[in-house]
């Protein structure tokens, strides 16, 4: 295996002050820091230039200033160098659970599901995000810098998502957007969940009815709000309210589905109510490619390396990313929500596995940078190394998707937030 | 003898112990591979000849001499490493899909559970087993679960064959052991009784119930042989018959354990616990494996200090219990640099057996050389099993349990194309029945995309599917 080690080293300075925010546990970064140009051996931006051998990002306040050759960019003398074999955009997690699903996996840490009643539209994720999560900051520590994290699986309408970064101190400087998105979930748990309380819904025919009936509601809600001038106005309602947006198709409509069955079903009820959908997990995807490929919707891919386990993950296949991508079907990968050991996966290391199945490394590299950003509509703002873009890059030994490399160091907004040495 | 009733069971059992797939007579002969042998290095350019399930000659080509009426396999730009040895699973006793009907790990019945035997329970039908020879695992240590103190014994098995004699590897009926115990402390007990108001609901039960065991079976082995001294003085001196004491099941394999032909397999996470562990062995004197060892590198010099093997479980992320919270892939290193013999296991299902292979990898990301990290799936895991004769690495005399890869054994690119059971092909990526165990989708396999000729030139042949390492241009 070939090894590339870091050809130019930080200045003892740069590592004292790096040891002293990181005793903070906070990302608070002194203002010398804001100016930072990361070398690589190879630069994957993800832009049209493609990968730059021997490259430069030009980091300031914040920000990518530049990105080119190191022969075509002049880095300024009071910027920061940090360098190393391959460096890539900081890695997008489609769906996740982190900050609310804690590491320790008791009552006191999981906020995930308010499984009391099925329809929780009213439920808003940065009512419980914790910031101090230490598995947000694992995350980063593997080159994830943005997550979409919501409620879990267990009602059919889970609640509100939000897109965050995973460092920060609290939830207002962590959110990239809220609400991203509505949460669905059709298929086996929902089910099992209501079941245990001898409630609907009890079968997936129940759990349709139930979300179809919510959006209907929601879509006369919507009628009488912006009635003008209002004949009857109704009054606010809180869950009405969230899902107005949802059939107003100004939120996406994310439906968890694995069953190939209830992958249509969640087309079926987009397309009844004009939802802007974004399918999640899709495992039996693969088996009805051609009509997702048909409804035109991206797809969240479950971990690649998700448990065969349940009757519907039974055929989880590690080519399903790779049979959607050849459809020409936009997708991401997510690392979805665990309820045991480990409490969560990481991108990174199911896309590596997407790669060798047909993915490829330049498909499997954007479905969790560009591709993802597209998906969340946030590619004006994260997901490749463009002048103008959030700087939240990741710094390599080698190469990324390779199990025996490590994170040298990782930047977020502009910010070194971690680095492999300090820790 | 005080064991005399085994040798009743004896010839019944051993008529019903012939493996159902006898190994293949014809020589095979797999050619000019990068072999790593684990035990006596790498041969770039090696051959191995097998004949009736054992390695019979192996290293450079041009030293091996070829049987004339040999198989010979090309593999030349291939990697051969011995077959897997996989420490700690559940397949068979949790089988897939994982639905109650299948749910046979663990008798939360009553904490102490040493009587019951996983190769009771174990399916060879398990689409699980399949998919771990398409890891390239050959060998198992299958287990009941963690939820009892004492959870039962376990069975050392090749994953192979239609019955549970096809697997296991020291046969029922005989004078031996199938397998070790499993035990456990920590929160997994403690939840399962805890909940239910019933004890164990702390640690300090968990060690109380484990230690009175012991105790009982130290009663136990001390009537048995008082009986067998009363045998000897009878023929002796013409007394009175002495009673025969009443067997019983669940403090027979005790009885093993403390006379040191069973291995206790002691599932453990918190550096505490592991110590609870360690203190126990130092009581009762019993043969040890550490399982999971999650903080480890906690106390890695009181592990090494007493030898101790570890088999440790490697992880994408911390968490899921407080007891895993501290994870670190840094583990196998710490564990390794203090002279710990380590394993790495799947503990199929929370790890999946195709990727035991990245487990071991993921120790290497965290400091482990690629040397340990190759014992740690092979020989170390066979020394664990007491099967390091039998199998472990490739050597002259050993099980033909090998692992043809397309490249070196850590890299993502890489991929497991073969696995022999003794000489007999368990796994090929290209046979058609085989495939969708590596991939996912062989339930399914009737309506998988592209599905026809899968295994010539179709863009979702995956063992054919070259990925260029891209990510570190040189």
């Amino acid at each position: 295996m070939k090894r590339i080690l870091i050809y130019c080293l930080f200045s003892p300075f740069f590592l004292s002050q790096l040891g002293f925010a990181f005793g903070l546990g906070t990302v608070a970064v002194p203002a010398w820091a804001q100016k930072i140009a990361v070398e690589g051996h190879v630069v994957h931006t993800l832009s049209a230039s493609g990968p730059l051998t021997d490259g430069v990002v030009l980091i300031a306040d914040g920000k990518i200033t530049a990105v080119g050759l190191s022969a075509a960019v002049q880095i300024p003398d009071d910027y920061q160098r940090l360098c190393a074999a391959v460096v890539t955009p900081g890695f997008i997690d489609a769906h996740s659970t982190v900050g609310l699903s804690g590491v320790y996996n008791v009552a006191a840490d999981q906020d995930q599901d308010e499984a009391t009643d099925p329809n929780q539209a009213a439920l808003r994720v940065i009512d419980g995000f914790n910031p101090a999560e230490p598995l947000l900051n694992y995350l980063l520590q593997h080159g994830v810098t943005v997550i979409q994290t919501g409620p879990g699986r267990r009602n059919p309408i889970a609640g509100q998502a939000g897109i965050f970064k995973t460092a920060g101190e609290t939830v207002a400087a962590m959110t990239v957007r809220f609400p991203s998105s509505m949460l669905f979930n059709l298929g086996e748990i929902p089910k099992k969940t209501y079941a245990e309380k001898k409630q609907l819904p009890t079968t997936r025919m129940g759990t349709a009815a139930l979300i179809r009936q919510a959006l209907l509601a929601a879509h006369h809600y919507n009628t009488q709000r912006q009635d003008t001038p209002p004949a009857t106005p109704a009054d606010r309602d809180l869950q009405k309210e969230a899902l107005a947006q949802v059939v107003r198709g100004e939120l996406p409509a994310l439906f968890t589905a694995h069953r190939a069955d209830d992958i249509l079903t969640a087309i079926r009820i987009a397309n009844e109510f004009g939802l802007q959908l974004i399918l999640d997990a899709a495992t039996e995807g693969y088996l009805i490619a051609e009509a997702i490929q048909k409804a035109g919707v991206p797809v969240l891919v479950h971990p690649t390396m998700q448990r065969v386990s349940s009757p519907e993950t039974l055929n989880t296949s590690v080519e399903n990313a790779a049979i959607l991508a050849d459809k020409d079907i936009l997708i991401a990968i997510q690392s979805g929500f665990e309820s045991y050991v480990p409490k969560t996966r990481v991108v990174l290391f199911e896309a590596a596995i997407a790669m060798v199945n047909g993915l490829g490394f330049d498909r499997a590299l954007q479905a969790i940078t560009l591709d993802a950003a597209k998906i969340l509509g946030l590619a004006d703002r994260v997901g490749s190394l463009e002048p103008g873009k959030d700087a939240d890059v990741v710094l390599f030994n080698g190469d990324p998707f390779e199990y025996t490399s490590q994170v040298e160091a990782v930047v977020l907004n502009g910010q070194v937030a971690y680095r492999k040495d300090a820790t | 003898m005080g064991w005399k009733w085994l040798s009743s069971g004896f010839l019944l059992g051993s008529v019903f112990t012939v493996h159902a797939q006898p190994p293949p007579q014809t020589p095979l002969v797999l050619r000019d591979a990068t072999i790593y042998t684990v035990t006596h290095g790498t041969i770039e350019t090696g051959t191995i000849v097998i004949q009736a399930g054992k390695i019979t000659a192996s290293g450079p080509t041009d030293e091996i001499e070829i049987p004339a009426d040999a198989t010979v396999e090309d593999l030349s730009g291939k990697v051969i490493i011995p077959g897997l040895v996989d420490t700690h699973s559940h397949l068979g006793v949790s089988s897939r899909p994982h639905v109650p009907a299948h749910a046979d790990t663990n008798e939360k019945t009553g904490p102490v559970q040493s009587g019951l035997r996983a190769l009771d329970a174990i399916s060879p039908a398990d689409p699980g087993i399949r998919m771990a020879q398409a890891g390239g695992i050959t060998t198992a240590n299958i287990m009941p679960g963690s939820s009892n103190v004492v959870g039962g014994q376990t069975a050392y098995v090749k994953y192979r064959g239609q019955t549970i004699d096809d697997m296991l590897i020291h046969p029922t009926g005989l004078d031996s052991v199938q397998g070790g115990m499993k035990m456990a402390n920590g929160e997994n007990p403690k939840r399962a009784y805890g909940s239910q108001k019933k004890a164990p609901a702390t640690r300090m039960a968990v060690a109380a119930l484990q230690r009175q065991l012991f105790v009982k079976a130290q009663n136990y082995q001390k009537k048995w042989a008082a009986y067998t001294k009363a045998q000897h003085k009878e023929q002796d001196e013409k007394e009175a018959p002495a009673k025969e004491p009443e067997r019983d099941l669940t403090l027979e394999p005790v009885v093993e354990i403390l006379r040191g032909k069973r291995t206790v397999h002691f599932h453990t996470h918190r550096a505490d616990d592991i110590l609870t562990v360690l203190r126990l062995a130092d009581e009762f004197g019993f043969k040890l494996v550490l399982q999971h060892v999650t903080e480890g590198y906690k106390v890695a010099k009181e592990i090494a200090r007493r030898h101790i093997p570890c088999s440790i479980i490697v992880l994408d992320s911390p968490g899921g219990k407080h007891e895993a919270a501290q994870f670190a892939f840094a583990n196998a290193a710490v564990l390794e640099k203090a002279g710990v013999t380590v394993a790495i296991h799947t503990d199929d299902p929370i790890t999946d057996s195709r990727f035991l292979l990245r487990s071991a990898a993921l120790a290497i990301r965290g400091g482990m050389s690629e040397e340990g990290a190759l014992k740690a799936l092979t020989i170390h895991g066979a020394e664990m099993l007491d099967l390091q004769d039998r199998i472990g690495s490739i050597e002259v005399g050993k099980d033909a349990d090998l692992v043809v890869l397309s490249g070196p054994p850590f890299s993502v690119y890489s991929q497991v194309l073969a696995t022999y059971v003794e000489g007999a092909v368990v796994f090929d990526r290209n046979r058609p029945g085989d495939t969708y165990y590596a991939t996912g989708g062989f339930a399914v396999a009737g309506r998988y995309p592209e599905s026809e000729g899968r295994t010539g030139n179709a863009s979702h042949q995956p063992g054919s599917r070259e990925t260029e390492n891209r990510g570190a241009a040189e």
